[in-house]
């Protein structure tokens, strides 16, 4: 699984939450809060559904480092058994 | 029951039912006797320790809430600290609370130790609570086992849970309404409180512990309802620290479940006025409490039992806000004709978050002038989330671009969930004050 494979499916499982934010464009460098105005239990509603997906667990108190699309990417990449 | 120390809780009903349970925590459960053998082996050993002053970098658990009961019986002064602020902070604020021993995660706690200080003298039965916004010029709240305890039978005389309850615990520990209506409110009425898992549980905690009761910010309530995460057997939802949108607060009573809201402060211990029943924005003053309104609306509270011994190590702060034992809350409120409390909005320069937490204006704002070289901005709230409104020519990709080495210090909460540029002039008043009123509507329709 390559970085930029994880990052489409992060904007896949952003829009499966949020279809609202179809026509935004979803870059690795879009902040998270204030880009796409998600809250606080709305990232957690994908970093779950991204844990589940790619079966790694990202530590909660790492959560507050995950700022852009880019950085849960790169959370998960870490933590993937191959990585 | 109205208990005058933790060590008293755990005795009447370590006492009176030994067998129910008193915490669930995954798998894990430990009825009240094993509870109270628990927190009393945990004190000995920390006496045996010699220190004096316990931060808990709180994560929730039932080894956290056994090392808090322990601490407590073994004399020490606790500090409840926010395990997800930003390491410096964390720092700062073990050695303004003197700390000299940290429980928590082992990583984080080994982390911080060179923080640790000599310890206090005289801190028994104290509990450091940090008011809602974790910020650079935090305040630690000195409440004591004793005003707790008071503050829950405050809360549990106008909402009583029976022993048949399990109340879901939700909240950090750390903020104050999570402690008193998350944990103590379901022990002193001698139920079973289950302990949530974590945030990635939020969605399944409810189906996990079939719980009848919890207590909620209204940015939870908001997630639990979206999700569908609500089990049938809960009867009672408890929705403080925050303006609560209605809409959300009629979704849940759709399903049939009793509603109640809640305005208390850290200073108060938590929990002054309760709705108990009808509009649930008409609040009950808790029997404990004395509620007046100054000239200006401003709301004071008298609440021998539940108040805060003061700031810690901050008189003037405290002299400030507490006068004749009364307390000046900074929010505004009014009577109904049934004498019941609304709280219609905010004298101090503050924003209160739908996740329960505050934002000082005027500190956040300098933050983000000092990052962005640029003075002419505010803070407002939409939807309950912090966003910027920006006066003056630039791009909104650029400015998100410098404001985010700030954003990632911050919890995820108070970072801005949005950026508003405008040509015009913020508006002001004669003195130079920014209308935030005004601005709020102004921005609202757009």
């Amino acid at each position: 699984m390559t970085r930029d494979e994880i990052l489409q499916k992060t904007r896949q499982v952003i829009l499966d939450c949020f279809p609202e934010m179809a026509d935004m464009d979803l870059r690795e460098d879009t902040v998270i809060n204030t880009d796409t105005g998600i809250d606080s239990m709305g990232f957690v509603l994908i970093i779950c559904k991204l844990e589940a997906m790619f079966d790694v667990r990202i530590p909660e108190r790492q959560w507050k480092k995950l700022s852009t699309l880019g950085d849960v990417a790169d959370a998960i990449l870490k933590r993937l058994p191959n990585a | 029951m109205r208990f005058g120390r933790f060590g008293d809780l755990l005795d009447h009903w370590a006492r009176e039912t030994p067998d129910g349970l008193a915490l669930r925590y995954g798998e894990k459960q430990l009825s009240y006797a094993q509870l109270r053998e628990a927190v009393h082996k945990r004190a000995e050993a920390l006496r045996r320790s010699g220190k004096t002053c316990l931060g808990i970098l709180s994560d929730g658990s039932m080894d956290c809430v056994v090392e808090l009961f322990a601490a407590n019986l073994a004399g020490m002064q606790i500090v409840m600290l926010d395990e997800n602020v930003p390491e410096e902070l964390l720092q700062r604020l073990i050695v303004y609370t003197d700390a000299d021993m940290l429980w928590g995660d082992p990583e984080l706690a080994e982390e911080l130790s060179p923080a640790l200080t000599g310890g206090v003298e005289g801190g028994s039965g104290r509990i450091l609570f940090f008011t809602s916004g974790t910020t650079e010029q935090a305040k630690a709240v000195v409440l004591t086992d004793h005003s707790l305890c008071q503050s829950a039978w405050n809360g549990s005389a106008k909402l009583p849970l029976s022993r048949s309850d399990t109340l879901l615990c939700l909240l950090p520990l750390g903020h104050v309404f999570g402690f008193v209506c998350g944990l103590l409110w379901g022990l002193s009425c001698g139920a079973c409180v289950a302990l949530g898992r974590g945030a990635r549980h939020y969605a399944d905690d409810c189906d996990f512990y079939r719980p009848t009761a919890v207590s909620v910010v209204p940015m939870l309530l908001g997630f639990l309802l979206k999700t569908g995460a609500v089990n049938q057997e809960l009867s009672l939802i408890l929705v403080g620290a925050g303006d609560c949108p209605p809409a959300l607060l009629a979704a849940a009573a759709a399903r049939g479940i009793r509603v109640s809201f809640g305005y208390g402060l850290t200073e108060t211990s938590s929990g002054v006025a309760i709705s108990v029943s009808g509009d649930p924005f008409a609040m009950e003053i808790c029997p404990d409490d004395t509620v007046t309104l100054a000239e200006d609306g401003e709301i004071l509270i008298l609440a021998p039992t539940c108040m805060m011994q003061g700031y810690y190590k901050m008189p003037e702060a405290t002299e400030a806000v507490l006068k004749d034992g009364i307390f000046h809350s900074g929010d505004l409120g009014r009577f109904d004709a049934e004498g019941k409390l609304h709280v219609t909005g905010r004298k101090k320069e503050m924003l209160v978050l739908s996740d329960g937490t505050k934002i000082f204006l005027p500190e956040y704002e300098g933050r983000i002038m000092a990052a962005l070289q640029h003075t002419e901005l505010a803070v407002i709230a939409r939807d309950g989330r912090p966003v910027l409104v920006f006066s003056g020519e630039a791009g909104q990709e650029e400015l998100a671009r410098q404001l985010k080495p700030l954003m990632a210090q911050l919890p995820r909460g108070q970072q801005l969930a949005g950026i508003h540029i405008t040509s015009e002039p913020l508006p002001r008043t004669a003195t130079g004050k920014i209308k935030r009123w005004e601005l709020q509507q102004k921005v609202s329709t757009i």
